[in-house]
């Protein structure tokens, strides 16, 4: 660790050989359609890291959740970003999928990887919460207005889902 | 608040994932501070977490990692598994939160005394080994001398006693016509038959040649030994043992003897006065 905070080559060669990959697995899972961007997101993400290593506090957790969440965070705005949307406009817009409901993105997701695999096994309610929330990067209140349900139910549905993925990661 | 009840509602996986809002997850670090085990169960669902996304490691395209390190200014040091869809099981380093990563600088400087402390000690026991060799061979060349020694100082009390002994016979031997000069003592120990010679004046003589002593007994000579005249003439020489001898007599003869004397190269002739 110390020698990743000093910036150490051979150690950030070393991380980036150990964890890229599954890194790699959950920015594709946020960019499903564009695998140039994504990987344009791991070079993204990986320059992070070496860039904000000093910040990273490990009372706050391990440096992979860390890492994780800055995949997920750069995949998230890589998502929204102008070049992104122009890029998906054959595409269905978002609102589309939202509109189709819950059947819809549950079709659209099976042949996912990953943590995606896991949540296969959530009941659908559920699961499409913690798609929307976790890889679409919305807010709970940005969920509850769109699914037209009450913010304290998204919560708690979405609690409920985390924790059953707790068990599935055992 | 009940700890289980807090750990049991999502807010881990809430806040590992991401998910949790901003108040949340102050609250949820305050408890961590607060409550180990807290920290114990987030470990738990994180570790799950990595375990599950290293599963499902992708490969990554070969040019990111290349790209990276020029982003950053340094050169990709080589490596064979940047492409390998599983990455190897590692060493987890963050899993280690000791203070004692930190002294990796001080684990080498101790790893490297001990080493020059193993090379010294292996350097000392080499020298204590090559002092206790050398130590042992002296002793043994000790012994080799004493012996040397004792064995010398048996054979001058052997010789001092013949000449010494009433029972031994001093036959002085004189020069013949061809060699006035040289002379000679024979000692005989007429109980033990022993015969030294003691030379006195004997010229050198070539390397091909050597004297021979001769016993006369009954007219006949009989060979007692050949001997080289030296300088250091005062030696005792130890020669063959005769029971009977009228006379003593020296000869040249070539280099390691001859069966019988070549009288006309005699050299020097005694009577022993006492005849057995």
């Amino acid at each position: 660790m110390l020698a990743l905070k000093e910036r150490n080559n051979q150690a950030f060669g070393f991380l980036y050989d150990n964890y890229a990959g599954a890194l790699y697995s959950i920015i594709k899972q946020i960019i499903t359609e564009n695998n140039e961007l994504a990987s344009d997101v791991l070079q993204e993400v990986f320059i992070n890291i070496w860039r904000k290593i000093e910040t990273y506090d490990q009372t706050k957790g391990r440096l992979f959740t860390w890492m994780l969440n800055i995949a997920r965070n750069a995949s998230i705005d890589m998502l929204r970003s102008k070049g992104y949307q122009n890029s998906q406009k054959n595409q269905e817009l978002p609102d589309n999928v939202y509109k189709g409901g819950v059947s819809q993105i549950t079709q659209q997701n099976v042949d996912n990887i990953g943590l995606k695999k896991v949540l296969e096994k959530l009941k659908p309610e559920h699961r499409v919460l913690v798609e929307l929330a976790y890889f679409k990067g919305f807010t709970h209140e940005e969920i509850a207005d769109m699914m037209s349900i009450p913010l304290g139910t998204v919560k708690t549905r979405i609690r409920n889902a985390l924790l059953q993925l707790r068990e599935y990661l055992k | 608040m009940n700890l289980k009840d807090y750990i049991e509602s999502g807010i881990i996986e809430s806040y590992v994932m991401g998910l949790a809002s901003e108040s949340e997850r102050a609250e949820f670090e305050r408890l961590c501070a607060q409550h180990p085990e807290l920290v114990a169960a987030r470990r738990k669902f994180e570790e799950g977490i990595e375990a599950s996304a290293k599963e499902q490691a992708l490969p990554t395209p070969p040019e990111v990692k290349v790209k990276i390190f020029e982003a950053i200014g340094k050169t990709a040091p080589s490596s064979l598994s940047s492409t390998s869809p599983i990455p190897p099981k590692i060493h987890n380093m963050e899993n280690s939160k000791s203070p004692a990563r930190g002294l990796g600088m001080l684990r080498l400087v101790a790893a490297a005394a001990v080493v020059l402390l193993i090379a010294m000690v292996w350097l000392y026991m080499q020298a204590k080994q090559q002092n206790q060799d050398l130590t042992k061979e002296n002793d043994g060349l000790k012994v080799q001398r004493d012996t040397a020694q004792n064995i010398l100082d048996r054979i001058v009390q052997e010789q001092k006693q013949a000449i010494g002994d009433p029972n031994t016979t001093v036959v002085n031997m004189v020069g013949t016509k061809s060699a006035p000069k040289s002379s000679a003592n024979v000692y005989w120990d007429s109980a033990s038959s022993s015969v030294y010679l003691v030379v006195k004046n004997m010229p050198k003589l070539p390397n091909d040649q050597q004297y021979q002593l001769w016993a006369l007994i009954d007219g006949k000579p009989s060979d007692l030994g050949v001997f080289d005249a030296s300088k250091d003439d005062k030696v005792i020489l130890k020669m063959k043992n005769t029971r009977k001898a009228q006379a003593f007599a020296i000869t040249i003869e070539k280099r390691g003897g001859s069966p019988s004397p070549t009288l006309e190269k005699m050299q020097s002739m005694g009577k022993a006065t006492q005849t057995q």
